[in-house]
């Protein structure tokens, strides 16, 4: 048996394959998300690897954004329902989930049975999101990918303050103008990520273990400030990106197995 | 179509149009209207008068490109598209409109009124536990009175204004009773549905009103009640649009049984006060508001209103219907919150702004709610 998960999201589409024992046999992750060719190639890829094609798999959970984009699957899930599920999963101990994606931010809350007990968003602003680093990276003329390791040599965190991602992009380029270092700007960002995370996740009370997914939770900064933010220790899930495309592959096998 | 569809569909396109209620108004009575903005204006008085008392509450979906010249980009989106229209000349039908100062916006915003209608601003007392309250309240409605009278060109007299709270009162009953005989017929009454009912309320004389709502009543109450296998909620906020958002709770099964909206059941939780002094009446009336944002309450009782209202109604869960930019809604959230953790209520925090045009969010937020229950 075989069931699948995939994750379109507002950045990357995502997809976790898993077998009859849910071992995830496939997955992959492409760097576009829903309303274009991300979902397709994502699961054209999922499925090369392991010579599958969509007719192999017994169950089709869709979640995040485009998740009625997708016509093939059986269910579609909230994202915050398969975070939760892929995470619970992995680390049973998680009581409280941190996840930033590309457009929104979420806390989460897990009772010890890994139920959603209570949950907190972002509201429509892109400040605190992965599209908020994206544009900050291309100001600084860096990748992404490389934004942790600019963080790890920072001498100081300088000020972000700005709400607006636009108008913090302002203030970025102020600050390069000033000459100040590249590595002190980008933990300042990572500082104004983690303030708009951390003010999601002190309303679900903080009950450890923390636990960050999303894609933004590959970037070591963002979970340092986060953890200096929260004074406590946050567990980065392994494989972050692909933790709801593993929750919703986590839901569909629990559908197969109804019937 | 059956009587009781028949009413909704009414009761709906009056709703979805004021401007025709007005000049059916007009036609009927040879008087006008006068606007009244949010939110506890003694309308009575205007009833009183013969004019039509109309409610402004901005518009859904309105593109807002002239608003920003006079407002911050953080006011209200119900205030955006209100001065939008101003600006387009929307309400210079209006014989005046009345406008009351419960939050910072609404104080300057009756200061800087683009339309070319009169505009006569009040200000509700602050203290409102003592009986200086009143007095001060007395002399603000004083000045509306004087205000309307000279602008309209009448006379309001004592009686009328008395006759014409017991009009409201009796229609307050009613929309009471509307708000519980619409939590047992979720399946009739859809959240889009009830809201319609609420809003047609602002647009038309309240006795008639009273007379279609009362039909509804009796003709629902002739239906079978049939078991809701949805969820059901009680909203709290400013106020529930576009009706996209309430057609989100109807795709996931949610009725709502219950609310504490400003533009909604905060227009007739309580009946005016009997007296002679009609402005008196009127003045023990803002004593009366309770469980408001945009009223000073030092011991907090909103979180414990809701509560009460979900063990009332048997609701599931509280939805809070967050206005955009509403400073007195954002303060009084924590406190909510903490009600409601404290009571273990299951709640739900959603973002509205009148201007949206894409709800995914929202439908995220629904989604996972109702997979959360």
């Amino acid at each position: 048996m075989y069931v699948l998960g995939l994750d379109v999201g507002s950045a990357s589409s995502k997809v976790v394959i898993l077998d009859e024992d849910k071992n995830i046999v496939s997955s992959s992750v492409v760097q576009v998300g829903t309303g274009s060719s991300g979902p397709t190639r994502a699961l054209d890829e999922a499925l090369g690897k392991i010579n599958l094609t969509l007719d192999d798999m017994d169950k089709i959970v869709a979640t995040g954004y485009g998740r009625y984009a997708f016509e093939r699957a059986d269910k579609q899930i909230s994202e915050i329902s398969c975070h939760a599920k892929g995470i619970f999963h992995l680390i049973p101990t998680a009581r409280t989930i941190i996840d930033i994606g590309g457009q929104d931010a979420k806390a989460i809350r897990l009772d010890s049975r890994g139920t959603v007990s209570q949950f907190f968003m972002n509201d429509k602003c892109a400040a605190g999101t992965g599209r908020f680093l994206e544009v900050m990276a291309r100001v600084l003329e860096i990748k992404l990918e490389e934004l942790a390791d600019y963080d790890s040599r920072a001498t100081e965190v300088v000020n972000v303050s700005s709400t607006c991602t636009v108008f913090a992009e302002s203030e970025v380029i102020s600050h390069l103008s000033n000459n100040i270092p590249k590595e002190n700007i980008i933990a300042g960002i990572h500082a104004s990520v983690a303030s708009k995370a951390c003010g999601l996740a002190y309303r679900t009370g903080l009950e450890d273990d923390i636990v960050m997914g999303g894609g933004v939770a590959q970037n070591a900064g963002v979970v340092r400030a986060i953890s200096r933010e929260l004074r406590r220790p946050v567990i980065v899930a392994p494989n972050p990106q692909i933790t709801g495309a593993l929750g919703a592959a986590l839901f569909a096998y629990d559908e197969a197995k109804k019937h | 179509m059956n009587k009781v569809e028949t009413i909704l569909a009414e009761l709906e396109a009056i709703s979805k149009n004021p401007k025709k209620a007005m000049e059916d108004h007009k036609a009927k009575t040879g008087k006008g209207a006068v606007g009244v903005l949010p939110l506890y204006a003694p309308e009575e008085m205007i009833y009183a008068t013969g004019y039509l008392p109309m409610g402004i509450w901005g518009a859904t979906k309105k593109q807002i490109l002239k608003a920003p010249t006079y407002l911050p980009a953080f006011a209200c989106s119900i205030m955006q598209s209100i001065m939008e229209m101003e600006m387009e000349g929307v309400y210079d039908d209006l014989a005046a409109v009345v406008i009351s100062s419960p939050c910072d916006t609404l104080k300057a915003f009756g200061q800087k009124w683009k339309g070319k209608s009169p505009v006569i601003q009040f200000v509700h007392s602050q203290n409102r536990d003592m009986e200086a309250s009143n007095v001060f309240m007395v002399e603000e409605y004083k000045y509306v009175r004087k205000s309307l009278e000279d602008i309209l060109n009448v006379t309001i007299t004592d009686e009328a204004i008395n006759e014409a709270i017991e009009v409201y009162n009796e229609n307050r009953a009613v929309m009471r009773m509307f708000c519980d005989v619409a939590a047992m017929y979720p399946q009739v009454i859809t959240p889009v549905k009830r809201h319609a009912v609420i809003k047609a309320r602002q647009f038309m004389d309240k006795a008639e009103n009273t007379k279609m709502v009362k039909e509804l009543i009796t003709e629902l109450l002739a239906q079978p009640v049939v078991p809701f296998k949805g969820k059901k909620v009680v909203l709290t906020g400013i106020q529930a649009e576009p009706d996209e958002v309430l057609r989100i709770f109807e795709e996931f099964g949610i009725a709502v049984v219950a609310d504490d909206l400003a533009q909604e059941s905060r227009q007739f939780r309580t009946d005016v006060p009997s007296g002679k002094d009609p402005l008196y009446r009127l003045a023990r009336q803002w004593q009366n508001i309770t469980a408001c944002s945009l009223a000073i309450d030092r011991d907090k009782p909103r979180g414990k209103y809701i509560v009460d209202l979900v063990k009332k109604y048997g609701a599931d869960a509280v939805i809070i219907c967050m206005m955009k930019f509403c400073d007195p809604e954002e303060y009084d959230y924590p406190i909510l919150l903490e009600d409601f953790e404290k009571s273990n209520i299951r709640n739900l925090k959603i973002e509205i702004d009148q201007q949206s045009e894409s709800f995914e969010q929202i439908r995220t937020r629904v989604q996972s709610f109702v997979e959360m229950m």
